[in-house]
């Protein structure tokens, strides 16, 4: 398992998450999903080490997670926070070259080899000829994508996406994820999301983990361990599921 | 405009004032009107007996006049800074300090002090009228702004505010007398001679003043008579190390008129700069320390100033000339007291001064 | 359009390598002291390479090699400074109205230079005083803002505390000041680089070269700093480490340089913004384009302080009488977000 989780306990004033032991399927995309306050965010960010989760809870390739430091854990774990604000109006290609900062010494500009990277991370979600547009150019939707191809240009095995499709309209939400399935499907990457959307969730992950409370209520996937008795349990109110199509739909 | 067209511009108020208030001095006993540099028409009560001075220049005149006792209050500089004063008139140290920093009126203490006349600086004309107008009380802006001329009427009008007009015109008298000694020995030497001086004041060696008496008396040219000064109302002006090196002055005079660890610009420093070592004066070894002023004039040592420096252009011109003797003998014309020039010479080290 | 934009990225650099040493060689020809421009060009070359036949009258060496060199070579080095440590903090703090004195620096090497010229007499000059006073208020800077130092605000905040400090500091030496002193120190708070002497460039531009090339050597990684620092952590970045170590260079760089010339102001804002304007966001070019043309432009100020009217312009008041309004113009101007 490349991801891997024991006991961990990450605690706010006000709020306590409790994972006592979770894995996530490798090369495959796993999405976490619960009502607001939940600790999604919170857990996917111990698990980025966004926030500083105590030793010998999270285990990434093997390694301690406490123990990679900056390139060696920027090599194993990519993280897409949510829309980022920039202050400086940077192009497309100078923004996804910065998720290059593992590989480039301190004191070195990007190589050809960076640039390739950068690239090829761009062509992957479809951005090809957006090299030379500005940032603030961009609509919301292709802002996500030019955040997803600077996480891929760092090439990480392991990717964590929170909250990818807040405020998108359909169409881009659904790229988003079509991209995200393609992530974990053509290059094998472990994909970790934190998502809003039940429809979405269930349509597109392999796996689920519903959180309640800062607890993992029910993880595996979605044909296994999605119910009505679990969503009301997750959620407190009456869900329905309904199959339409053949595909699996929630309504309230 | 060269000398003798600027003794013409001053001479004008200068006279108007002299004869204004002689004419108006006629009525004996009874308040006299005096106008001042501000060109201001005041009226000055026949017994003045609480004086309150911000301007050090009139403060020196006012005790070298004999009027020490009346002065009830000391501004800031000269209780502070004034290295000179403090010799001159030792009870300086008793009175009160009517001023801050930048000599502005304490108003609550001056009220306190209940002075009759206040003289204030003419540098800025709204000073002298809100003073008048907060106190209630007679306020003469006077400065002689580096002339000469004006100096000489400012004693004389001193001496008849305070009632002294016979030991004003006996001071004006010497003064003129000592000033001729100076212009003899400048005219006795090589017929035509100007020599170019250049003054490096207050402490940098690019400030400089605009027009300086002493050395225009003493048959000297300064190279920056030309030029405006930095600020209106004062008479120093920032010039560059290049324009020094093309005026290539003969003479260079260091301000010296402050103890030796406090100067920032030393005759040492200037001989050894390397930037100005193409300049006649610094090639000829002819850079020395001279006085100086600051907040205008003390009467005794610019005549010591004037002395100093024409026996510095032109060598030989004041035989038999020591220094330190004449100075005491003026400053006890002026002040009364022996060795005053000696002791401030202790204090700037003026026995360094004298050229071999 | 990308196209246009590469070719004014071009023109841009191209510009920038020559453009300061242009003007310095044009430069040399002003100054009070006329020097015909072909004895200026003798001179050099008779200095280049000794023994010559002609030797020339000693005021014209004297002048380019003592007085205007020295002048002009910190003229270009103290530009440089100022126009990259702005820059640099810019990116460094994700804040355009960030500038290198936001550290509290220029009052801190006031303070140091209004104690030497007040009370240290000639036991320490001003330069030494106000370049450690200016390194005591960026460290104070850092330690106020403590284990929050890579937070924007926090440190921004710190720097207007250590700024207001030393401000007051300052009023309280100016009160004890004889007005001597007092007239060198307001002289010295206004920026010249008139008292430019080969002694105090010989630290200075040492200083100032080290840093703007290291500095300039940072330049890519600058642009992934700029991302914030949860980002920059996330791609792998020891933010912490990184940012003091910019931090350092650019306190370091402009202290070297205030100490000399003093406090001038607007070159740090305005020379990183009007290159952004030009060439767009990206550090690697924005960086090693400051420094050229922060250079190029104290050189061309200087030139006016010194040749348009008979007294010596103070510099500081230059640069804010001339950028502030330039700035205007061109904020009001370019309408499309620029930064």
């Amino acid at each position: 398992m490349k991801v891997r989780v024991e006991n961990l306990v990450f605690s706010y004033p006000n709020f306590t998450l409790e994972v006592a032991g979770q894995t996530f399927v490798d090369a495959r995309v796993t999405s976490i999903v619960g009502p607001n306050g939940a600790g999604k965010s919170t857990f996917l960010k111990c698990l980025a080490a966004v926030l500083p989760a105590p030793r010998r809870s999270v285990f990434v390739n093997g390694n301690d997670l406490a123990d990679l430091k900056g390139r060696s854990r920027a090599r194993h774990v990519g993280y897409v926070p949510q829309e980022p604000a920039l202050s400086f109006n940077y192009t497309v290609l100078d923004f996804v070259l910065t998720g290059r900062a593992a590989s480039i010494p301190v004191f070195s500009s990007p190589s050809r080899h960076d640039f390739e990277a950068a690239e090829e991370a761009l062509r992957f979600v479809g951005l090809a000829d957006f090299s030379a547009r500005t940032y603030f150019e961009l609509s919301s939707g292709e802002r996500r994508l030019v955040l997803i191809a600077r996480t891929l240009a760092q090439r990480p095995d392991i990717l964590l996406l929170d909250e990818p499709t807040t405020f998108l309209d359909p169409r881009h939400e659904v790229e988003i994820l079509e991209l995200v399935r393609r992530l974990a499907g053509e290059m094998n990457k472990t994909v970790i999301v934190t998502l809003h959307d039940l429809d979405m969730a269930v349509k597109y992950s392999d796996e689920m983990v519903f959180m309640k409370g800062g607890r993992v209520v029910a993880s595996g996937p979605p044909a296994d361990i999605l119910n009505e008795s679990l969503l009301r349990s997750v959620y407190d109110i009456e869900m329905g599921i309904l199959n339409v199509a053949g595909r699996r739909l929630i309504v309230r | 405009m060269n000398l003798t067209g600027k003794i013409r511009l001053l001479c004008g108020p200068a006279l108007i004032m002299l004869a204004a208030s002689a004419a108006l001095a006629g009525q004996a006993g009874g308040p006299i009107k005096v106008i001042d540099s501000l060109e201001r028409t005041v009226v000055v009560p026949a017994k003045v007996e609480r004086v309150i001075s911000l301007e050090p220049e009139i403060t020196r005149i006012i005790v070298a006049l004999g009027g020490g006792e009346r002065l009830v209050g000391i501004d800031f500089f000269l209780r502070h800074h004034d290295r000179l004063f403090t010799l001159v008139f030792p009870a300086s140290q008793d009175l009160p300090v009517v001023s801050n920093q930048g000599q502005d009126l304490n108003y609550e203490e001056a009220i306190r002090l209940r002075p009759d006349i206040i003289f204030a600086s003419p540098s800025e004309f709204r000073t002298a009228e809100t003073v008048e107008r907060k106190m209630r009380v007679p306020v003469l802006a006077l400065a002689s702004m580096g002339r000469f001329q004006d100096l000489l009427a400012e004693i004389e009008t001193l001496g008849r505010v305070l009632g002294q007009e016979e030991r004003a015109a006996r001071l004006t008298t010497y003064f003129n007398r000592r000033m001729e000694d100076v212009r003899r020995a400048a005219s006795a030497s090589a017929a035509g001679s100007r020599p170019v001086v250049y003054l490096t004041f207050w402490g940098s060696l690019v400030r400089t003043p605009v027009s300086y008496e002493p050395v225009d008396a003493a048959g000297g040219q300064n190279p920056a008579s030309r030029l405006l000064p930095s600020y209106l109302g004062t008479a120093g002006t920032t010039v560059s190390i290049e324009q020094i090196l093309r005026w290539d002055p003969e003479v260079i005079l260091v301000q010296g008129n402050y103890p030796p660890a406090e100067r920032r610009v030393t005759v040492e420093g200037v001989l050894g700069d390397p930037r100005l070592a193409s300049v006649r004066a610094v090639r000829n070894g002819r850079v020395h320390y001279t006085f100086g002023f600051w907040y205008w004039w003390d009467p005794a040592l610019v005549l010591v100033e004037s002395l100093h420096i024409a026996r510095l252009l032109h060598p030989g011109s004041l035989p038999a000339f020591d220094l330190t003797k004449e100075g005491d003998e003026i400053f006890k014309e002026f002040y009364g007291t022996d060795g005053l020039f000696s002791a401030l010479g202790r204090v700037l080290e003026c026995h360094e001064w004298n050229p071999e | 359009m990308s196209g246009t934009r590469n070719k004014k990225r071009t023109a841009a650099f191209i510009l920038a390598a020559v453009l300061p040493v242009v003007i310095l060689i044009l430069s040399l020809n002003i100054g009070a002291y006329r020097i015909p421009p072909k004895a200026v060009f003798t001179t050099i070359l008779g200095a280049v390479f000794p023994g010559g036949g002609n030797a020339q009258p000693s005021p014209y060496a004297d002048i380019l090699f003592r007085i205007r060199l020295p002048r002009l070579l910190l003229a270009l080095f103290a530009g440089a400074a100022l126009a990259v440590s702005g820059a640099s903090l810019q990116a460094l703090f994700k804040n355009p109205l960030v500038f290198e004195f936001s550290l509290g620096i220029s009052y801190g090497a006031a303070f140091g230079a209004a104690l030497s010229l007040v009370f240290l007499g000639r036991k320490i000059p001003p330069q030494a005083a106000a370049f450690v006073f200016a390194i005591v208020a960026v460290l104070a800077v850092l330690v106020i803002a403590g284990k929050s130092a890579s937070h924007v605000v926090t440190i921004l905040l710190s720097g207007v505390i250590v700024s207001a400090l030393f401000q007051a500091l300052l009023s309280l030496v100016e009160f004890f000041a004889n007005p001597y002193a007092l007239q060198s120190l307001i002289f010295w708070l206004m920026g010249s680089l008139a008292q430019a002497e080969w002694s105090d460039l010989g630290i200075t531009l040492p200083i100032i070269g080290v840093g703007v090339t290291v500095l300039i050597l940072l330049r890519w990684r600058l642009n992934v700093l700029s991302l914030g620092d949860d980002e920059a952590r996330a791609l792998g970045v020891n933010v912490s480490r990184e940012k003091v170590v910019v931090i350092v260079l650019a306190a370091l760089t402009t202290a070297a340089a205030t100490a000399v010339t003093g406090v001038i102001n607007w070159v740090g804002l305005i020379v990183p913004h009007l290159v952004r304007m030009a060439v767009g966001a990206d550090n690697r070019k924005v960086i090693p384009l400051s420094a050229a043309y922060g250079a190029s432009l104290l050189l061309v100020a200087d030139d006016i302080a010194r040749s348009a009217a008979s007294f010596e312009i103070p510099i500081g008041i230059l640069t804010s009488v001339v950028g502030i309004p330039f700035f205007i113009v061109l904020l009001k101007k370019s309408g499309k977000i620029w930064l």
